[in-house]
């Protein structure tokens, strides 16, 4: 519940806070921030996966690297020469070729993407410290049925401005996890704060929403909330822009591991943080063979479904 | 049993008492303001020949038993001409007095007050009083003066930073106060999220925190107790007062229903910004509000010498709606019945009935066809009967018992997806806490005053719903459901009993000097549930389970009180505590503490310790007055689950805090305040290293600790200055009287650190290349607020 729930709410804090600066104060910003450089403590580099797989008909990647200082604004190092495999359930194994330095990939063989629906998968990495290993399973996804746009009259925080709305039924059957990515003309919506995942058609485990279509927030995610240089909001979609909505089947593992990364990152500063939450770790669901070589990252292997739409604003009623 | 077995103790002490009884005599009565009629708590009686005397209580009763003689009386209240009185007592008599404000002219017989000691003389430790005029002077946010607010330039008192709910009291969370607004307990005391607290102060009479020996008469929180008495409206003649401030517009209603016998105060609140804006723009068209206000309400009857009846109520609210559909709001309800009675001269009786609820309610969507709505609510019925029994000068015995039915509704939710609804509300959960209590205030000798008094609490989870078990994996990880039971209406799924032992000794010294020693033990059954840096009106209460263990907390407290001056101007004190507390609540990493059913798998246990020393000096009365207060403290929590299992300091823990509040007052119109703080940085978790999966930089503390750093010392000078109308208009002395309040807060316009945050940069990150993070430091008031405000009373 909370996730999407504090991002409804984070989304609607800059309304809230604008609200009240605009009713109390006027111009005068009451909260303010500035960039510091605190010294931290020294840790020493963790093994990290990136092990997303789907079942698209691309290129699929592993990443592999090491933590860096968190003020480092390098590239990650990459860990070079490991050996990387993906065995499902039936005994198929795939092999990840390091085809650039911690980049473990594999092609699609005569446009056959990765994986089945319903089979598990055994992710086992070795390098020379230690054998790593995790389990994920490719789990059913939904049709995205179609995605509309919707106008919206000019208000005091928002232009007039167009939103899409992407129209989907969970599929019947408690503990269905998702993570809806978006894209508008083709880059990915990849903010802190458009972390879009569901349980079930809502928001948690314990909202208990099976069945339905996503839940209006969650279909409202799909937009990017940009501000403009004079930081005023600009309309999500303008006249010829494509969105591109893809909901991925995920591990409910997974659901928790982006549910925390997202209240870990999703730092919207200002009065928000009265409302933050502590700096915690999040959850990894890889294991090391070696207790001296931790690892931190995750393995998750999803189904796709993929709709898309060009906005066309003669087609969207103005009302 | 219990019950009974104190029931026959207490009959077998009245006995006793009346066996003894036929050659002494009673003085009673109550003291009551004589501007206004209002009772006067805590006024002291004190008896010359006996070098001992009485406190007036709640409801400024008093009653002294002595053997029949001559004996000179001495009345006192701070801010009062004292009064004396000889008074031969060859009979019972009942004395009903009124005090006369100082410097208000007169030509009755006053005597020069004797000094008030009563924090040196009480046996009372851990307790501050705020007397309304003091917090009324004090420079404050906005202007508008807070009850809250006030109590934070206390010794012992903390907050998370500016702008939060709710205060800490010697390293008790947010939720270990329990809050009174006349016996009702108020579950969430601010406005705006925090930034103001929901007492007005025009109907505030009395404000005494208790942070440690509390008397056995409190219980069901294990930190503090914040009692606060509303007036009970002037029953001499019909006064208003209000203001116009930067926030709030104030207007206070009181008079006589029938002169000296009855009163009624009604107090009222809005915040007018809203009101305002309108003028200006449009923002509050399609429905969109912001505002917050409360009511306060409060009416007596004195029926005749004996019986007195009080009925209050407060209502608040805050609004905020985007539209005509969607917003949140909050508040508190709560209303009171009190009758006071006399059963003899010697038992005073009061009986409460009170109820308080706290709710919220969100919405979103647009219409009928999708939409969320959620609500949820806390309601506390309750009934409470106390005794005093005023044995003789050397005694005073207290007991009673209280029965409170809990109603928490955690969440009424309902989501509607495209026409189609989801209910998925948490069912409702009952629990019953009821308590008795005794103790006794006991005089030995000239020099020893003890307190020691047992409270007895138990709390019944009860039905109907499902109750659950959970697994135990290693702690930190979320439990789940391996059980689940059904349980029929009313049936005891689990109960708590704790008995409370409290005790207070206060050893009189020469030099107007005395040492305090004292112990409580006090048991928690509901819980605020809570992971936010600050508390947030969203937060739910939720009852001991079969799952949550109730908290229980332990103070061990030593003073040395002191007063200097001629009339006792200077007040002094030092006082050290330690505390341990038992069934802390924090969270797993990721908890799901909102709309979650099986939200008890998601909290971790632990425990929790505080210690410190306290200074205070406060000058009462002269041109310059004020008070300093420093504070030297620590406060832990041992948490399976959470850093590495070891103790780490609260996000509240603040080694220093210095506090002073000082008033300068001109012998013309003017008269000048200023407030200065000065905190220890509290502490935050920082990362030490980042990584990156799928584009997201996660941050990463290697050694997986909590509340590692100090975020840098906190403080800030707030200044104020009242310019008072004129007193005379044409010669004559004005009826009305106004005053202006001109206020700066944060003058130097520092901005605090609340909190430090890490994140990425905020622009769309693209894959591949390199991600920016970087730390941010939050000033939750970066700037100096100027404000006015305009006050009247006539």
């Amino acid at each position: 519940m909370i996730f999407s729930f504090n991002q409804h709410i984070i989304r609607n804090r800059v309304i809230v806070e604008r609200f009240i600066l605009l009713l109390f104060v006027g111009v005068l910003n009451l909260s303010c921030e500035d960039q510091i450089n605190p010294t931290l403590e020294e840790a020493p580099p963790l093994m990290v996966v990136d092990a997303w797989i789907n079942n698209k008909n691309e290129t699929q990647i592993i990443k592999l690297s090491r933590s860096q200082s968190y003020f480092d604004n390098s590239v990650a190092n990459p860990i070079i020469g490991a050996t990387v495999t993906i065995e499902d359930s039936e005994g198929l194994v795939y092999s990840f070729i390091e085809q650039e330095e911690g980049s473990y990939q594999w092609d699609p063989i005569a446009g056959i993407p990765f994986g089945q629906v319903g089979l598990g998968y055994n992710l086992n990495i070795q390098t020379s410290d230690a054998t790593y290993t995790s389990i994920s399973a490719m789990n059913r996804v939904p049709l995205v049925d179609s995605i509309t746009f919707r106008f919206e009259k000019k208000n005091f925080i928002l232009p007039d401005s167009y939103w899409a709305e992407f129209w989907s039924r969970d599929l019947p059957g408690i503990g269905d996890t998702y993570w809806i990515k978006s894209y508008k003309n083709g880059q990915f919506l990849n903010n802190p704060d458009e972390i879009n995942i569901a349980f079930d058609a809502g928001f948690s485990e314990g909202g208990n929403i099976d069945g339905l279509l996503f839940i209006p927030p969650i279909r409202d995610l799909i937009n990017p909330f940009d501000q403009d240089e004079d930081d005023d909001f600009l309309s999500p979609f303008s006249d010829g822009d494509e969105v591109v909505v893809e909901i991925f089947s995920i591990n409910r593992d997974a659901f928790i591991f982006l549910n925390e990364t997202a209240l870990q990152i999703n730092r919207p500063g200002g009065f928000g943080e009265l409302f933050a939450t502590p700096l915690s770790n999040v959850p990894t669901n890889i294991t090391s063979s070696n207790p001296e070589e931790t690892v931190v990252g995750f393995f998750n292997v999803s189904a796709v479904s993929i709709n898309s739409k060009v906005l066309n604003v003669n087609e969207v009623p103005r009302n | 049993m219990i019950k009974s077995l104190l029931l026959t103790f207490l009959l077998s002490l009245g006995l006793s008492i009346h066996g003894t009884s036929q050659e002494k005599f009673t003085v009673s009565g109550y003291v009551q303001d004589a501007s206004n009629g209002e009772n006067l708590i805590g006024a002291t009686v004190y008896i010359k020949e006996i070098e001992s005397g009485a406190v007036t209580n709640f409801y400024g009763f008093y009653s002294v038993t002595l053997s029949p003689g001559t004996y000179n009386f001495e009345f006192r209240y701070l801010g009062f001409d004292g009064l004396s009185l000889e008074i031969t007592l060859n009979q019972n008599k009942r004395l009903d007095l009124e005090l006369i404000p100082e410097g208000t002219e007169l030509e009755e017989i006053i005597i020069e007050a004797e000094p008030e000691d009563i924090n040196v003389s009480g046996v009372q430790m851990s307790t501050n009083k705020l007397d309304i005029q003091s917090i009324q002077k004090l420079p404050s946010f906005f202007g508008e003066v807070d009850v809250l607010k006030s109590i934070q330039t206390l010794p012992g008192v903390t907050t998370v930073g500016e702008g939060t709910t709710g205060f800490n009291v010697r390293g008790g969370g947010v939720g270990q106060n329990l809050v009174l607004l006349d016996e009702a307990p108020v579950y969430n005391s601010s406005h705006l999220l925090g930034f103001f607290s929901v007492f007005n102060p025009d109907a505030v009479k009395d404000i005494k925190l208790i942070k440690g020996g509390i008397p056995a008469r409190y219980g069901g929180r294990i930190a503090s107790i914040l009692d606060i008495r509303m007036k009970e409206g002037n029953s001499k003649k019909f006064t208003a007062q209000g203001g116009v401030g930067s926030i709030f517009s104030r207007l206070a209603v009181e008079g006589p229903i029938k002169k000296d016998k009855a009163s009624f105060i009604v107090a009222a609140r809005r915040s007018y910004v809203d009101v305002f804006a309108k003028a200006f723009t449009d923002v509050l068209s399609d429905g969109a509000a912001l505002n917050f206000y409360d009511v306060t309400l409060k009416t007596n009857y004195d029926i005749n010498a004996n019986n007195r009846i009080f009925l209050s109520g407060y209502f608040g609210r805050d609004n905020f709606k985007f539209d005509e559909r969607q917003g949140f709001n909050w508040g508190n309800t709560t209303t009171t019945l009190r009758w006071n009675h006399l059963y003899n001269d010697r038992l005073f009786s009061n009986l409460t009935l009170f109820y308080s609820n706290y709710d919220y309610e969100l919405a979103f969507g647009e219409d009928d066809l999708d939409k969320f709505n959620w609500n949820s609510e806390i309601d506390t019925y309750d009934l409470k009967q106390e005794f005093t029994y005023f044995i003789n000068p050397n005694n005073e015995l207290s007991f009673g018992a209280d029965i409170l039915l809990y109603n928490f509704e955690p969440a009424n939710a309902i989501g509607v997806s495209n026409g189609e609804s989801r209910d998925i509300s948490i069912p409702e959960k009952k629990a019953l806490e009821s308590s008795a209590y005794i103790s006794n205030d006991q005089t030995i000798g000239d020099r020893v005053t003890i307190q020691y008094g047992l409270r007895f609490s138990n709390f019944m989870y009860l039905g109907k719903g499902q109750y659950f078990e959970f697994d135990q994996p290693e702690p930190g990880i979320r439990r789940r459901v391996t059980d689940t039971f059904e349980a029929d209406k009313f049936e005891v799924i689990k109960n708590y009993a704790n008995l409370e032992p409290r005790a207070s000794i206060k050893y009189q010294l020469p030099t107007n000097s005395s040492l305090k020693a004292s112990y409580n033990r006090t048991a928690q059954y509901i819980h605020l549930v809570s992971n936010t840096t600050a508390s947030n009106p969203l937060d739910i209460w939720t009852p001991s389970t079969n799952n949550i263990t109730p908290q229980t907390g332990q103070q061990w407290a030593l003073g040395y009180f002191r007063n200097f001056g001629a009339n006792n101007s200077i007040e002094t004190s030092i006082e050290t505590y330690y505390k341990n507390t038992t069934n802390q609540i924090d969270y797993i990493d990721g908890a799901d503490i909102l709309i979650n059913e099986f939200l008890e798998g998601d909290l971790l246990s632990g425990k929790g310790r505080a210690y410190g020393l306290e200074f205070f000096a406060k000058k009462n009365g002269g041109r310059i007055n004020g008070w300093v207060s420093y504070t030297i403290a620590r406060t832990e929590l041992q948490v399976d689950g959470i850093n590495n299992n070891q103790w780490y300091p609260t996000r509240f823990d603040q080694l220093h805090n210095l506090k002073i509040a000082a008033f300068y007052e001109t012998p013309g119109r003017w008269s000048f305040a200023a407030n200065f703080s000065l905190i220890s940085g509290t502490p935050t978790t920082f990362p030490t290293s980042r990584f990156q999966v799928q584009d997201y930089t996660i941050p990463l503390n290697f050694f997986n600790s909590r509340n590692n750093i100090r975020i840098p010392a906190f403080h800030r000078l707030d200044i104020s200055a009242t310019l008072q109308g004129r007193k005379m208009k044409r010669g004559k002395t004005r009826k009305n009287e106004n005053y202006w309040v001109f206020g700066v807060y944060n003058v130097y316009a520092r901005r605090n650190p609340f909190s430090i945050y890490f994140a990425q940069v905020d622009e769309r990150p693209i894959g591949g290349n390199p991600i920016e993070t970087q730390a941010t430091r939050v000033s939750i008031i970066g700037t100096l607020l100027p404000s006015i405000s305009y006050n009247f009373k006539f």
